[in-house]
């Protein structure tokens, strides 16, 4: 215990010092030296070089480096510890129709088509789902999937003014980032270090912020205020929640008021004030310190603090939790639960097989904060790849994978592969789904709103009963294959025997071929399963 | 357990027990029982019970007020600023004097001036002034208007037992069934209220899916299944339902609407008012735009002269059609706003504060004409009777008839008392 403080407080002076000797000679006395030559930060790129040199001053960790991790080495820890907790038996591995329409789900927002699911199905080789997942993790919905989710993520909560933020440029931008294959700090770095100016007479709407600039709109989101950015980046870059402390000390954690307003003092554009909390006109003038305790030199610029206070989040390797939030909100994605809320963190005791995380999280950062990296091996896992279930106990957690509502896009996504692109029903369904995607699974709840829509919007149902699918159906031969073709159509599986009779039934006392497949598609697309991931 | 279940009857506000209760009776021996019969022998009177049904209408004003710009004006002093003051219609008791309607109905209402909060952020101040619940722990408490609506609430309304005009916290672990009802803006038909085919070949779907879902829920996906089976249940009841004008202003005059206000608060207030007319045990309507940081006396006139004009009129009507008595109004935010004046720029404002702060509660057997509580003339002590969140809790559900000790059982079988551990302000209860 004793040897670990010790060890971290050298680690601190450690990143200080190293940080800035490697800029230039560290002043002994830096009051009365002059300030290192620092690089003048003009562009994003100079920051970025910036950060790298930063980078270069953290000590690198490497144990565990000459190893590789994999998906079945995931499993067998996991599976341990999961023994520990519960006797609950771990449910079946799914089969090739739920695997093909879970993982299309999960890399590009949408289903398989028939066409797909049936190649799929047929193909004879035991890596036939990995090769899947390599070919879908390649694919540009793969990024556009991940960069849709953290435009949501960063934008839920903001009230900035619309003129003043471009959220399709931060997608696109993400999107293109994610698709180079770009590390998560990397992409980090960028928008938590900017420092998007005002264009000189231009209105904000014209780009007046260069929010056109995709990774400005982070900042811009949080309306560049230094108390917004920081519990921003602490909540959605570390998992931490520290904003309450910003008004009082942390109710239930160990945050305390100062320490938010030092990490807020990170995103200041000059000196950063801290309000008295109970004489609204008294003011103290804070110096940047982040949560960890790592100061930077008081020598910095401005932007230059920024940059560093960037470098203290993703490069300093005692902040487990910087890659640890992207794996927590990953596996919240994918699994259906976190190891923890994926935005409520206080302390460590909250997370579930905390090991399990922190062994999956060092080795993201090892295989250099990959996404792809991170996806491959949890797609690739059992524990992905197992049947669903209602968990309602905390030790039955990742026994199965928890079915999960599709985000309000997927849905919308989903309806539009079979009515094609409708603004009007797009923009209905993505409202009346809205929910914010920081809110873990079992806390989400569906509402009659979503109900109502699915079931009566009248350019939903004219589309439908007029759509290929319907043509479709209306060509098969006989009943079966008109039920078999509307279920690999919406739930993209094949109907089982009892819903097979279940149909058969249901066609046969309809008034006709017409009205039963316009009828059946009613039903499909109505069902809890249409909304869902199974 | 089992046996305490047999003596809690929940009767609806239409005085019948509700079908599920009965079901629960008949399972217990009583099957041969008349519903009238049975509400003989538990000797309660279907008129009574009738007369004792109780609604809340919550006007919330997100962004929490100033204190001082409200019901607890500081005038003459330091931290009182600018704001002057009005008499109300209580001797000794003045209003900030944005409040002139409101002044004049200090009869019908009482103010507590001495609430003393815990939260001082946004959300979770919201969250609190709504569920009577700080946001701690893994259990979600339900807003008070899902607590309404399963306790007074008739459980096979056609219409949602709780409405909220603007986005408000969930129902928690009481479910979907008494979630609110989130309608954006008011005097409308919710959209999407028509079918596309009617009679037995919308039954017949509406069965078929039913059976659907039935399979998803066999297949692992139990809470989402019976959610889904839940929302598509009451979706078409709601369809059908005569009772769906309430949401419009069918009916209502020019002149109605204009005393209401011209804004989106006024409309709200008339919309609340039809919907508790109509059976709705709890409607939630809302004004924004109170986080004053900068500029708050510019603002005040017009944010305030909204809720002014709105609140005085629905309390007047409300009073007017005789159902002020048995409609408990409660208007209040998150938390309050610090005494002293800060020093932004371009123009001053005040900051979060919830060590105390004011709100109005009238109606619903709520004696009006009260002044509780007192701060000091600086504004940044409370001198007399603070009243905790949890107080405050306790009398707006002994006011609506439900009783804050009991406790409700979460669906992971935890009992959760409704208020932890607050007491009725009595002398507004009368």
């Amino acid at each position: 215990m004793h040897d670990f403080f010790s060890r971290r407080a050298v680690h601190f002076l450690l990143c200080v010092a190293v940080l800035s000797s490697a800029l230039d000679a560290a002043p002994k006395r830096p009051a009365k030296k002059a300030p290192p030559n620092l690089p003048n930060l003009k562009s994003p790129e100079d920051k970025i070089k910036f950060l790298e040199m930063i980078r270069g001053s953290f000590p690198v960790l490497r144990i565990g480096r000459g190893r590789t991790y994999r998906s079945r080495d995931l499993d067998e820890q996991l599976e341990k510890y999961i023994a520990k907790e519960t006797s609950t038996k771990l449910s079946p591995i799914i089969d090739d129709e739920t695997f093909i329409r879970r993982v299309f789900i999960d890399t590009t927002g949408h289903i398989p088509t028939p066409a797909q699911i049936s190649n799929f199905v047929k193909v004879q080789d035991e890596n036939k789902r990995a090769m899947l997942i390599d070919e879908l993790l390649e694919s540009d919905e793969f990024a556009r999937k991940l960069a849709r989710y953290w435009r949501s993520v960063i934008f839920y909560e903001t009230s900035a003014n619309k003129n003043t933020v471009n959220p399709q440029a931060l997608e696109d931008w993400l999107f293109a980032e994610f698709k180079a294959g770009t590390g998560w700090d990397r992409m980090v770095g960028e928008m938590v270090s900017a420092t998007p100016t005002r264009k000189k007479n231009t209105k904000s709407q014209d780009n007046g912020w260069h929010q056109d600039h995709g990774p400005n709109n982070f900042v811009l989101a949080n309306e560049r205020k230094p108390e917004l950015i920081a519990s921003s980046t602490a909540r959605i870059f570390m998992g931490i929640s520290i904003e309450c402390a910003e008004c009082h000390d942390h109710p239930f954690d160990n945050w305390k008021r100062e320490q938010f307003h030092e990490m807020a003092a990170f995103f200041a554009p000059g000196k950063y004030y801290m309000t008295d909390q109970f004489d609204p006109s008294e003011k103290t003038v804070v110096e940047a310190k982040f949560l960890l305790g790592e100061k930077p030199p008081t020598y910095l610029k401005p932007d230059q603090r920024r940059v560093a206070g960037a470098a203290y989040l993703i490069y300093n390797p005692d902040n487990y939790w910087f890659a640890r939030a992207f794996v927590n909100r990953a596996w919240n994605e994918l699994i259906g639960d976190g190891f923890y809320s994926v935005d409520s963190l206080g302390q460590d005791k909250e997370v579930v097989h905390q090991l399990v995380a922190n062994k999956l999280s060092a080795s993201f950062r090892y295989a250099g904060f990959q996404p792809k990296w991170l996806y491959r091996i949890i797609l690739n896992s059992k524990v992905y790849q197992r049947e669903i279930a209602t968990i309602d106990s905390e030790a039955d957690l990742f026994t199965s994978v928890r079915p999960a509502r599709l985000r309000p896009y997927e849905v919308a996504d989903t309806v539009q592969q079979l009515i094609g692109e409708n603004k009007s029903v797009w923009k209905a369904i993505n409202s009346t789904f809205d929910q914010n995607p920081s809110i873990p699974q079992r806390d989400l709840e569906g509402a009659v709103q979503q109900a109502l829509l699915m079931m009566n919007n009248g350019t939903l149902h004219n589309k439908l009963a007029n759509g290929p699918l319907k043509k479709e159906l209306l060509k098969t031969k006989n009943d079966e294959q008109m039920i078999r073709q509307a279920f690999l159509g919406t739930l993209a599986r094949s109907p089982s025997d009892e819903e097979l009779t279940m149909y058969r039934k249901f066609i046969k006392e309809s008034a006709n071929r017409n009205e039963a497949a316009v009828d059946l598609i009613w039903i499909l697309v109505n069902s809890a399963e249409f909304v869902t991931k199974r | 357990m089992l046996n305490n279940n047999l003596l809690h009857v929940n009767l609806n506000r239409h005085g019948d027990v509700t079908r599920r209760d009965l079901l629960r009776l008949a399972g217990g021996g009583f099957a041969s029982m008349s519903c009238l019969g049975l509400l003989r022998s538990i000797g309660v009177n279907a008129e009574e019970i009738k007369k004792e049904g109780r609604s809340c209408i919550m006007v919330f004003l997100s962004g929490a007020p100033s204190q001082l710009e409200t019901w607890d004006p500081k005038p003459g002093t330091t931290n009182g600023g600018p704001t002057k003051t009005i008499q109300t219609a209580i001797p000794g008791v003045e209003f900030a004097e944005y409040w002139p309607k409101m002044a004049k109905m200090m009869k019908d209402v009482s103010v507590i001036r001495s609430m003393a909060g815990k939260e001082a952020a946004h959300d979770r101040g919201r969250y609190h002034l709504r569920t009577g619940h700080r946001l701690l722990g893994p259990n979600k408490f339900p807003h008070i208007g899902s607590l309404v609506a399963h306790k007074l609430g008739d459980p096979e309304s056609d219409i949602p037992n709780f409405v909220s005009i603007g986005q408000t916290v969930s129902s928690g672990f009481l479910g979907v069934e008494v979630a609110p009802f989130v309608i954006d803006r008011a005097g409308q038909l919710p959209a999407n209220m028509k079918g596309s085919v009617a009679g037995a070949r919308a039954s017949r779907r509406m069965e078929m899916l039913r059976q659907q879902d039935n399979q998803f829920v066999k297949a692992g996906a139990e809470s989402i299944g019976r959610e889904h089976q839940e929302l598509y249940r009451k979706a078409s009841r709601m369809m059908t339902s005569s009772r769906l004008k309430a949401f419009t202003f069918e009916g209502e005059s020019d002149k109605t609407k204009q005393q209401y206000g011209s804004n989106a608060f006024g409309q709200s207030c008339l919309v609340a008012r039809r919907l508790v007319e109509s059976g709705v045990p709890f409607v939630e309507v809302q004004r924004g735009g109170w986080d004053m940081h900068q500029n708050l006396w510019r603002n005040m006139p017009r944010t305030a002269g909204e809720v002014d004009q709105g609140l005085s009129t629905l309390l007047t009507d409300l009073k007017q059609r005789g159902m002020l008595e048995k409609t408990l109004v409660i208007c209040l935010g998150e938390f309050g706003r610090t005494p002293k004046i800060n020093q932004r720029t371009p123009a001053v404002g005040r900051d979060h504060w919830a060590k105390n702060f004011n709100l109005l509660i009238g109606g619903g057997g709520v004696q009006g004409g009260v002044c509780v509580g007192k701060t000091s003339s600086d504004g940044m002590e409370i001198t007399e009777r603070p009243i905790s969140v949890d107080d405050l809790f306790a009398t707006i559900c002994t006011s609506l008839t439900i009783d804050p000790n009991e406790e409700l059982i979460t669906p992971g079988g935890r009992p959760l008392r409704i208020v932890d551990e607050g007491l009725p302000v009595d002398e507004i209860l009368g």
